[in-house]
């Protein structure tokens, strides 16, 4: 098959949004305006700080708005890395428990501080059973809303009922909500949860600004140290501009968000899974039917390897994830779909599409017309003989 | 190597042979007749690759391939494929890894094991044959 016209003609199809959104237009404007207005350092006293701090206090004010928290419960971090880290620090030398499909941010943050990790098993789609923790073993339990590979929403407000029945109440619950926000509708006092960790770019914000919510009362311990800024919760020069492209891209949301438009996604979406599990022989969907995030599918193409799927799709113009080896740098195979189809093959033979808010049908049709080509090509070379495992 | 507003992974001559691999046996390998197969890698580790000689005195008249993987592995066994055919069996056998990723213009650090596996498959397939031999 040799690369089409169309990937000459057309423009890029942009399928990797849970990875990185666009920047919005509105944030890039907020941020652009507020590059050529005389910021000043916003912890400093005078006329161009207060400037700047107003701004960020105006932020804070809309991230708390958009998931029903106090403005005193936000603090900026650089993404939803640092937050992660922020919450495992504040836990140090304690007893926690994870769902094992976690973001390496959290895995690898709990394991380098906790006094103990405990690994929450999922199912075959990545749902955790609440049933099955021990909430008193622990001090905290972290679970994220939605998975980043799968879609898969966890169901965190029966984990949240079980986590605050303990009688004492000194089992905490931390939900990494970096690909929910922005999809579905988050709210914190819904949700119970104590701690609650965004990044901006995946809603449309700039790289290089992340939120956490910490619940008024909860233990706390700031992961940076040497300056007072976020009232003492996170110190280093506040990032000004990235704040305000947040709160921009955090305010569109609000104003914007409609869950109808992502209804609309959500079977676009629906359709595509359909036509792959009917078009493309020896395929599998890996995400979830039901409660999944409405712009995430994942699907498996036994004896077509994902790097090779992405870089075909890449030179026809379209971009998307994939969970192989040998697209990650440390040739593992996604810990997530391991977790959830305990087979590396079709980990390895994974691709992830994350679809943004603007999908059109012929966005669908654009994919499946070359989607099936290059499957069936890989299928034909590849050493792997077809339908001895998984597939239709 | 030049990276500044690269808008490719690898280098160009990697997706030349990634995107139109040269010698793959598309399909049923039961209808190749060849003398020799050689398979290395395995498909939990994510690459495997399977090649398939002809020889005539001994000198490989034909070869082809199959590969699950990556990239760079595609284009490391197509390109070994171009490389390979015409020579005797010690000339194709002293091709190694380096060879390889230097003929494709420079490979990742860490996808130069596809180099090693497509050196180590064309190295079973001609031990194969020299045992049948």
């Amino acid at each position: 098959m040799q690369q089409s016209i169309s990937s000459i003609t057309s423009p890029r199809l942009y399928l990797d949004n849970a990875a990185t959104e666009k920047l919005l237009p509105v944030a890039q404007d907020a941020m652009i305006a507020a590059m050529r207005k005389d910021l000043g350092n916003a912890a400093a006293l005078h006329v161009e700080g207060c400037c700047a701090r107003s701004y960020i206090e105006d932020a804070r004010a809309k991230v708390a708005r958009l998931i029903h928290a106090q403005p005193s419960e936000i603090i900026f971090t650089s993404g939803g890395t640092e937050s992660n880290n922020t919450v495992m620090e504040t836990f140090r030398s304690q007893p926690i428990a994870l769902s094992s499909i976690e973001h390496p941010s959290i895995l690898e943050s709990t394991k380098a501080r906790a006094s103990q990790v405990d690994f929450l098993p999922v199912d075959s789609l990545g749902r955790i059973d609440p049933k099955l923790i021990t909430y008193k073993k622990y001090s905290l339990i972290s679970v994220m809303l939605a998975n980043n590979e799968l879609g898969t929403i966890e169901p965190l407000e029966e984990i949240a009922t079980n986590c605050h029945a303990q009688a004492d109440h000194t089992t905490f619950l931390h939900t990494d909500a970096t690909q929910a926000v922005g999809k579905i509708k988050i709210d914190v006092q819904a949700l119970d949860v104590d701690y609650l960790s965004f990044s901006a770019h995946k809603i449309g914000g700039p790289l290089g600004v992340g939120v956490l919510y910490v619940r008024q009362g909860v233990p706390f311990r700031p992961l940076l140290l040497g300056g007072h800024q976020e009232c003492g919760r996170r110190a280093g020069t506040s990032n000004t501009i990235g704040i305000i492209g947040l709160g921009a891209a955090v305010d569109w949301c609000w104003q914007e968000w409609s869950c109808k438009q992502w209804s609309k996604v959500a079977l676009l979406r629906d359709e595509l899974r359909e036509r792959i599990l009917n078009e493309i022989p020896y395929s599998s969907c890996n995400s979830p039917m039901r409660n999944c995030l409405p712009n995430i599918l994942n699907v498996s193409f036994q004896g077509a390897e994902g790097e090779s799927i992405q870089l075909y799709l890449d030179a026809e113009g379209i971009a998307v994830g994939t969970g192989s080896a040998c697209a990650a740098g440390d040739l593992q195979p996604s810990h997530v779909i391991m977790a959830t189809q305990h087979d590396a093959e079709v980990a390895h033979s994974s691709i992830r599409f994350s679809l943004p808010l603007d999908t059109k049908k012929s966005d669908i049709d654009r994919i499946m017309s070359v989607l099936p080509k290059i499957v069936k090509k890989l299928q034909g070379m590849s050493t792997i003989k077809l339908g001895a495992k998984h597939g239709n | 190597m030049e990276t500044k507003n690269r808008s490719w992974v690898y280098s160009d001559i990697v997706k030349e042979y990634f995107l139109n691999p040269h010698n793959f046996l598309m399909g049923d390998e039961e209808l190749y007749a060849c003398d020799a197969v050689g398979i290395v890698g395995n498909p939990v580790c994510g690459d495997q690759m399977k090649m398939f000689l002809r020889v005539e005195h001994d000198t490989i008249i034909d070869l082809k391939w199959k590969t699950y993987g990556c990239a760079s592995a595609i284009a490391s066994t197509s390109a070994l494929s171009e490389l390979a055919k015409g020579k005797t069996l010690d000339a194709a056998l002293a091709i190694g890894p380096k060879e390889i990723a230097s003929f494709l213009g420079g490979l990742p650090e860490h996808k130069f094991h596809c180099s090693v596996l497509g050196h180590e498959a064309l190295a079973a397939a001609i031990n194969e044959y020299r045992k049948k031999a």
